[in-house]
This record gives structure tokens, sequence and C-alpha cells, in this order.
């Protein structure tokens, strides 16, 4: 008897009231903890001053995001306004589950955005991004590196000075250069300082390139010919060992700075140095992170939702995130404010991306990714060739970007 | 003379492998705490010390006053105790009944519950996801606890049917010649003796849907519903995890059910062997 | 068989086979549907049936094999270690003359305790090359080169291995032990006045009492183990080395759902569903877990 009526309560508390005049609102975000504070200290601000709108703010980690969206949003639910990566919008435009925001808001408002932060797809806005980033750049220990280096070349002088033991145990305690070197979008900077890229304009591969074998034999030779980068290292041993100081220099996203100011880490941030065979400038993917609107939302809902969504793209708000976090904003008023123009991280980010290249959206990208990692690692772990590698990974691209369009 | 040398000699062996496998099993929990205890979100570190240099308890005072850490503390002791509850209750007499009676079907019943096991989860959430939708028992806890118990089931029916086995019938016999029917039978007789294995159905069930995030992930969508596992992801985040709030999350996480195996585990060893229930 | 006894029988099997069968049965069939179909991420919404094409697409990818395999060593030897080690420290904490049970017990079952993300992933880090805890040990104290663990393929599988025996064996351990209390004394009692040894002992009178009580958590266990995609995820990140460290339930997850295939994922599930119940049909006739220890 007592396990049943202990049921019979939970049901109870489960049932949640709902106010019939009351607005919901529901936006799911994977901004990383930083972010998420400003988010939500903004979200109460707009309740503050809308009483019968109620904003619920939801975090998800980025894949997990994009899977319950997909899930949810295709089963006639989801939440109202969803926040991501650019690349998301590959996916969720094939299942057609986000509005053309074109038809939502006018050109005057639209206008007011730089161009970058805006994401078009096959002729409709998807997306209106609140900072423009998500790319790598060179990040220094001012205690170890005076001067940034601007070519590979003296970046790997540097690293080999600065890679020893300290304490004579025969370990070596200090690197050069730290960064998830295993993982193909840590890859690409090096990829297109060779003049290589992914994929040509209508999506099909482009791997096996001689700027691909070149890249690669120059990311393994920073392992095992400078010796300048550990063995062995993963995003996590990356940011440990800079956050203790024993990393001259590492390779990382904006997503990652708030936590080295937090660690107290006297750094810096620069551009990947140019390759000197080529002289290019390393070119990272640099994508928008921004909002997108479910194409469930009611009629009746829109115009609150259109409301929050202004709200949240506006230069107040994106200048809240740059004030903790140094991300880029996307409203040209607030590219112009002194908060971004005077702070040198962020002018150095600025730079870096201004020589990046946009990720593409479509959906065939992950299929190259997924491609180009296992080999990507073997040539790393010493078991293939670089031309080999470069020759399996357009093979395998070739034959997963069927798979997934079958 | 020789019988005691050779129970002293047996005791310290064993206590000696006692003392290097448990020391072995805990060094990745006390990996964990140094993780806590580490300022600056470090998972790992170039030292191996267990305090570490710095070490603070700022993670500890972050998760008790900036989380909603108490919150999913409670929801997630509802819904597991929940499930323990309907788990023993469900399985003592599921398995009871496929312990003492022959039917029709009875293989295929038994054969049938395992099967429920074999399917990989991950391909069973889209659907699970639809038919929830479908009688509206999306964010709720009556749709997690169902499915918890659904998942916690075949094991624990299995443990009693396998556990009332070794209890002879004799004794239910002797039970119902001194006058009472089956239901008695169990409840007086059968019931007591079969105290070790509800306690495992108990920790079982409630181990099972303590840490479980993928399915209350799914189903509840709000933060005041949340439970333990969906507050420790968000301290998660592919390039930016806060590891020592989560490190602490996940100590704090497991103190409750330790407590639990502490109580239940006095049951567990009760010594309440058939040799003690004569006549 | 009396009307009486069936009512009880009803009353006392059907709430648990609702509520087992009643959640299951619609996921199910579903995926049984879907596994026939296109369904993909170009055909999500207007997916159709095309019959058994995707099974083919299972089979004939040479990966599967391998992979397969990989997963019937990592299920068998992880079961094997989780059970030998259980039932050992049960044996162990089982002997009245020790003191400190309880403590031994309470910290013995902390891997089960804790949650497994970051225990997966701090074995992980204990594996690391540099820093990792293991190869310092090893390098120290036994005086051996150090294990490139999470970069070879070989020892990548060990490393999920290890951890996820360190994590399995707490189970087995509280069962056993429940297991142990079953067994009426006077059985030894009488070995002992017979002269019996210990293995003897062991042989004739604990494991048919054990035996019983460790099949479900035996058979389940070989279950679990099979479809445990977590620890393999989070120890090789994913399958690295280069997509070398997976076992079934990885594999379909990796090459399926990160591109939205879902008719072959389901359809490589329902294979994996069906190795499954092979082994666990000729697992159960084996150990006659069906039956009772009296009968």
């Amino acid at each position: 008897m007592r396990p049943f009526c202990f049921l019979f309560l939970l049901l109870f508390f489960t049932s949640c009231s709902e106010n019939s005049d009351e607005i919901r609102i529901v936006i799911w975000h994977q901004k990383p903890p930083g972010e998420r504070e400003v988010l939500e200290t903004a979200v109460k601000k707009y309740m503050a001053e809308h009483p019968n709108v109620k904003v619920i703010v939801l975090y998800k980690e980025t894949e997990e995001l994009r899977s319950a969206y997909i899930i949810s949003a295709v089963a006639g639910k989801g939440p109202d306004i969803v926040y991501g990566p650019s690349d998301q919008i590959g996916v969720f435009e094939v299942l057609e589950i986000i509005k053309p925001l074109e038809e939502i808001f006018d050109t005057g408002f639209i206008n007011q955005f730089d161009p970058r932060g805006l994401l078009w797809y096959k002729g409709h806005l998807y997306q209106i991004g609140d900072q423009i980033g998500n790319h790598l750049f060179l990040l220094y220990n001012k205690k170890l590196v005076k001067k940034p280096p601007e070519k590979m070349s003296e970046l790997i002088r540097i690293g080999k000075e600065l890679t020893k033991d300290i304490d004579g145990d025969g370990k070596i305690d200090q690197y050069g250069l730290v960064w998830n070197y295993t993982e193909p979008f840590f890859f690409i900077p090096f990829l297109t300082g060779f003049g290589g890229w992914v994929m040509d304009s209508t999506g099909n591969p482009t791997l096996n390139t001689e700027a691909t074998v070149r890249a690669l034999q120059f990311v393994r030779d920073l392992k095992d010919k400078y010796k300048i980068v550990p063995r062995e290292c993963d995003y996590n041993t990356a940011d440990a060992l800079f956050k203790e100081g024993r990393a001259g220099m590492l390779i990382n996203g904006p997503w990652s700075v708030g936590g080295y100011k937090k660690a107290g880490v006297d750094f810096g941030i620069a551009k990947i140095p140019r390759v000197d065979e080529t002289g290019l400038w390393p070119a990272p993917m640099v994508a928008i992170k921004g909002y997108s609107i479910n194409v469930n939302v009611s009629e009746r809902k829109l115009p609150y939702v259109i409301d929050l969504f202004k709200y949240l793209v506006s230069p107040e708000v994106q200048l809240e995130h740059t004030k903790a976090l140094g991300t880029i904003p996307t409203h040209k008023k607030a590219l112009e404010s002194e908060i971004v123009k005077a702070d040198p991280l962020i002018q150095a980010s600025i730079s870096q991306m201004e020589v990046g290249k946009p990720m593409p959206v479509v959906p065939e990208l992950r299929a190259i990714w997924d491609a180009m990692r296992p080999y990507y690692q073997a040539v790393l772990g010493g078991t293939i060739s670089p031309e080999e590698a470069a020759e399996k990974m357009q093979q395998l691209a070739i034959k997963k970007i069927e798979e997934m369009n079958e | 003379m020789n019988e005691k040398v050779k129970k002293i000699l047996i005791d310290f062996s064993a206590y000696l492998f006692l003392v290097i496998f448990t020391s072995l099993t805990i060094y990745p929990v006390l990996n964990v705490v140094s993780i806590s205890l580490r300022p600056a979100d470090k998972l790992l570190s170039t030292s191996l010390s267990i305090i570490p240099e710095g070490a603070t308890l700022s993670s500890y005072i972050s998760l008790f006053t900036e989380t909603l850490f108490l919150r999913w503390l409670l929801n997630s002791t509802l819904i597991s105790l929940a499930v323990m509850i309907t788990g023993v209750t469900l399985a003592s007499t599921a398995g009871y009944a496929l312990s003492r009676f022959k039917f029709f079907g009875k293989k295929a019943v038994m054969i049938g519950i395992l099967i429920t096991q074999m399917f990989p989860a991950t391909m069973l959430l889209l659907p699970l996801y639809i038919m929830l939708i479908k009688l509206k028992l999306l964010n709720s806890y009556l749709g997690v606890i169902i499915v918890y118990t659904s998942t916690a089931l075949p094991f624990c029916v299995w443990q009693m049917k396998g556990y009332y086995d070794t209890i002879p019938v004799s004794l239910e016999e002797a039970a119902r010649i001194d006058g009472c029917n089956q239901f008695q039978a169990f409840y007086k007789v059968v019931f007591p003796l079969a105290l070790p294995a509800l306690v495992i159905t108990a920790l079982f069930s409630f181990m099972s849907s303590w840490a479980e995030y993928v399915v209350a992930a799914q189903i509840l969508q709000e933060p005041e519903l949340y439970t333990l596992a969906i507050g420790l992801k968000q301290f998660e985040s592919s390039m930016a995890t806060q590891w020592g709030l989560y490190a602490a999350g996940s100590l704090f996480v497991s103190i409750p059910a330790v407590l639990l195996f502490l109580i239940l585990s006095r049951y567990l060893i009760s010594g309440l062997t058939l040799g003690s229930v004569k006549g | 068989m009396s009307k009486r006894q069936n009512i009880f029988i009803i009353a006392f099997l059907l709430p648990a086979v609702i509520v087992m069968f009643g959640v299951i049965v619609y996921p199910f069939v579903y995926n049984i549907v879907i596994s026939l179909s296109n369904m993909s991420l170009r055909h999500f919404r207007d997916w159709r049936i095309i019959g058994l094409k995707q099974y083919v697409k299972v089979f004939s990818e040479g990966i599967f094999y391998s992979v397969f395999f990989k997963t019937l060593i990592w299920t068998f030897v992880n079961v094997s270690f989780h059970v030998l080690i259980g039932v050992f420290l049960a044996l162990v904490l089982n002997r009245k003359s020790l003191k400190f049970k309880p403590i031994f017990r309470t910290l013995l079952i902390l891997p089960w305790a804790i949650p497994q993300v970051i225990t997966a992933l701090t074995w992980r880090s204990m594996f690391n090359y540099e820093y990792g805890a293991i190869n310092i040990f090893i390098a120290k104290y036994l005086n051996l080169s150090p294990v490139e663990w999470l970069l070879r393929p070989f020892e990548a599988f060990t490393a999920c291995i290890i951890t996820n025996v360190w994590l399995g064996f707490p189970f087995m351990m509280v069962v056993a032990l429940g297991g142990l209390q079953s067994i009426p004394q006077e059985l030894y009692e009488a070995a002992e006045i017979d002269g019996a040894s210990a293995w003897q002992k062991f042989k004739n009178i604990t494991l048919p009492f054990l035996r019983p009580v460790m099949a479900p958590a035996i058979t389940l266990g070989i279950i679990w183990t099979f479809n445990n995609l977590n620890i393999v995820w989070l120890v090789s990140n994913g399958g690295e080395p280069a997509d070398q460290t997976h076992i079934l339930v990885s594999y379909v997850y990796k090459a399926a759902f990160n591109l939205y295939r879902y008719g072959y994922a389901s359809a490589l599930s329902v294979v994996i569903f069906f190795i499954l119940l092979a082994i666990g049909l000729y697992f159960l006739k084996k150990t006659r877990a069906v039956e009772s220890v009296y009968e």
C-alpha cells in the first residue's frame, strides 16, 4: 500500500500548474560557464522588464544539443530559441526545423549587424550571431615568451629553447608548444598554412592534395623531429600544462580564455605564425555562434519570441559578453565601442579572425571530420606516411559522404 | 598448535591482501578528490600529490552556494527512492511466482525478461521519446520512474528468483500445514529469509537510477526538476569543463549511495541463514 | 493448477511484466521497422521501407567482424575478472575472524558509487604517457619502461578493460556476499568433520549455492558489458587511436549517429541484439540458471 501512496504523491508534485496568461519561452544553448552567467543575468533583466514573460534557459553540451534539438523539433516540440555554432545549421536546414529569419526581421534590423555575424545559407538567413569567433589562435605565456613568433621557423626556435628538463630528473618539465593536436579541427590552421582546404565550393572533399601532405609532415615533425610538443597531448593535457605555466605557447580558442585568466596566467594572444615555405598566414576556421528560431513556434507566441531575440543580440548584451570573456561582437555599434577597441586581447583575436576562413556549414563537413580523424592520428602515431594518409582520408571522406546522403 | 598457526597466517594474508587491494581501488578516488581541491579547473596535473598545491575548497563552496546542487539532490533522492521501493515490491513478488510455480510459458517469460536488456540503449531513445510525448509523460518524474524501474527490474526479478530457489519449499509446506495460506507463507516465512537478496535488489534499483543521465536528460526539461546527473553535466562543456565543480559534485553524489550501502549492508550480512530458522 | 493459484501467480507476476515489457515493446518494434528503412539525414521524415539493404551493408563492412571479435574479448575478459575478483573478495570478507570488515566493504564499493564519467576520465589521465600515475609507478617502482597506453591500439584497449574491471567488481562482490549468506553453516561443519579440504568445501558446498544467486548477475553482466558504450568511449576519447578502440556499440554510435544514418544504426543494433540473444541463451543453458539448487 505504502509504495503506491508514495507514487501518487509524486504524481501530484509533478503536475506543474501553468498560468495561462504567462508566456513561456524556452532557450537551449551550449554556452561555456562564463558566458552562461552573462546570459542568465541578461535574461533576468529582461524578465524584470516584462513581467508576463517567463524565460527558461537550459544548457546542453554542443553535440547533445544538436541531437536533442533534432529529436524534439522533428517531433513537433523543442525550445523556441536555439543557440549554437553555425555548423549545426546545415543539419537543421535539411530537416527543416528552423525558420528563415529574413522573413521575420526587416532589412533595417539585419543591416545593423556586421555581415560576418550573419549566417546566410542556401539563400536564407538562419542564424544571427552574438559573437564571431570559435577560431583558434596562438596564446603565449609572457613569462616564457617575450615576443610571439611571426614565422614558423621562429616558433620552432623558441620552442626548442623552452623545451627542457628543469629539475634534472630526466623528464621534460616544460614544453615549447602544446595543443590538442589529435583533433582535426586543430589541424586546420596548418592545412591552410600550406595552402590546403577541406572541400571545394560544391562540398566535395579536397584532402588528397600536396598541401595536406606537407601539413601532415609538418605537424608530425613538431612532435618527432623538433620535439617541442609532448608525445601525448590531448585537450585537457594541453590546458593543464598551460595553466601550470609549463608551456610556452598554446593553440586554443576564445572559449578557453576565461579559464586562463582565472588561473592567473600572464598570457598574450597572437596570430598563428606564418608558414615559411608558403608565406601564408594559417587560417583557422571562423564561425559565429548565434540564435535561431524553432520552426514549431506558434503564430501567437512569435511576437514575444522576436522581442526576446532582438534583446539577446542587442549591442548591450553582446558587450556584456565581451566585457566578461573577450568575445568579438557582431553588432556594428558594439564593434565600434571602446571596450572592443581598447582591449589588446580582443584586438589580437580580431586580427586572427580576419585571416581566418569561414567554417563550412554543410552537413558534409561532419563526414569529412570523421574521415580525417583516424588517418590524421595514424600519421602522428607513425603508422602511415603523410602521402598515404592524405589519399586514404580523401577516399574515406567520399565514402562517408555517399553513405550520409543515401 | 598447527591449526592456530595456520589460522593466524591465513588471517594475516587476508588482511595484507585487503589492504593492498583496497588501496589500489581507492587511488583513483583520491585523484578525484585532488581534482576537486585543485584551483583553476585542471583535470590533469604534472604532480602526483593528492593534496594539490594551492588546494582550495572554493569548488565545494561554489557547489553549495552557486548551483542548484541541493535541489538536484532532493530530486534525485525522490526518484531513486521511488524506483527502489517499486523495484523491491515488484521484484520480490514476481521472483517468488517464478521460483515456486510451474506454468505454461514460464520459460518464455524468464527469457523474455532477459531479452529486454539486450537491445543497445542508444537506439531506444528516439522511439522512447516519441512514446513519452504521446503518453504525456514528458517532463515528469513519473515518466522517469517508470523507465528506470523497467530497466532495473530484469536483474532484480532474476536475482530474487535465484535466491528464493535456495530456500527449500519444505518451509512453506510446514507453514501451510500450520494453517497459513500461500500469501502468508510467502510473507511470514520466505520473505524474511530472502533479506540479503532484497538488499541487493534495493541497492541495485537505487544505484541504477541515482547517477543515470541519458534518459533523465531526455525527459526532464526544467531546471527545477533536474537530477544530480543532469546537474553535474552542466559543469561539463566540450572544451571548458569546470573540473573542480565536477569532481566535487561527483564526490557528493556518491555519498548518499555509500550511506545507503552502509545502512543496507547490515541486512546483507544479517546472518539470518537457514541454520538459525529451525522447526 | 487451481484457479486460486492462477490468480496468485498473475497478481504476483503481472505488474512487473507489464512494466518491463510495456516500456520496451514500442521502441523495439520501432527499431525493427526503421532497420528495414532508409531513414537518414536526407530521408528523415519521408523514409520508406527498403527491405534488408541495411543489413547487407552491415555484413559487408569488413570492420564489423573485427569489431565484433574485439567485443567478444572485451566482454569475456571483463566479466571473468569481475567475477573472480568479486567472489574472491566476498569469500575473504565473509571470514568470521577478520575485523574492520565494514570499512573494507565500504571502501571497496566506491568504484560503483562514484559517477562513471569522472572516474573514467580520471583513469584516462592516469594512463597519460608522461604524467599518468600508472607509468610513473611502472618506471619508478618496477623499473620497466613506460607504456604508451593511449597511443597504441592494443594498449588502449587494455586500458579500457582495466578501467572497466575496476568499475565492475564491486557489484559482483556484493552479489556474491549476499549469496554466501544463503549457505547453511551446518554443511561446512559437517564437511569439516568429514575432513574435507578448503578446495573441496568450496567446490561442493559454496559453489552450488552461489550458482543460482550469481547466475543472474553473470548473465546480465555479460549483456551489460557487451553493450557498455560509456567506458570505451570515455577512456579512449571516442575510439582513439585512429578509431581502433571500438566495441560494437561505440562503433554504432560513431558510424551511425554522427552521420544521422538511423536506418543503418537500427540494423546494426538489431544484429547486436541477435548476437547477444544467442550468447545469452547459450549461457543460460550451460549454467542451468533457470533451475534451482534443490531440484
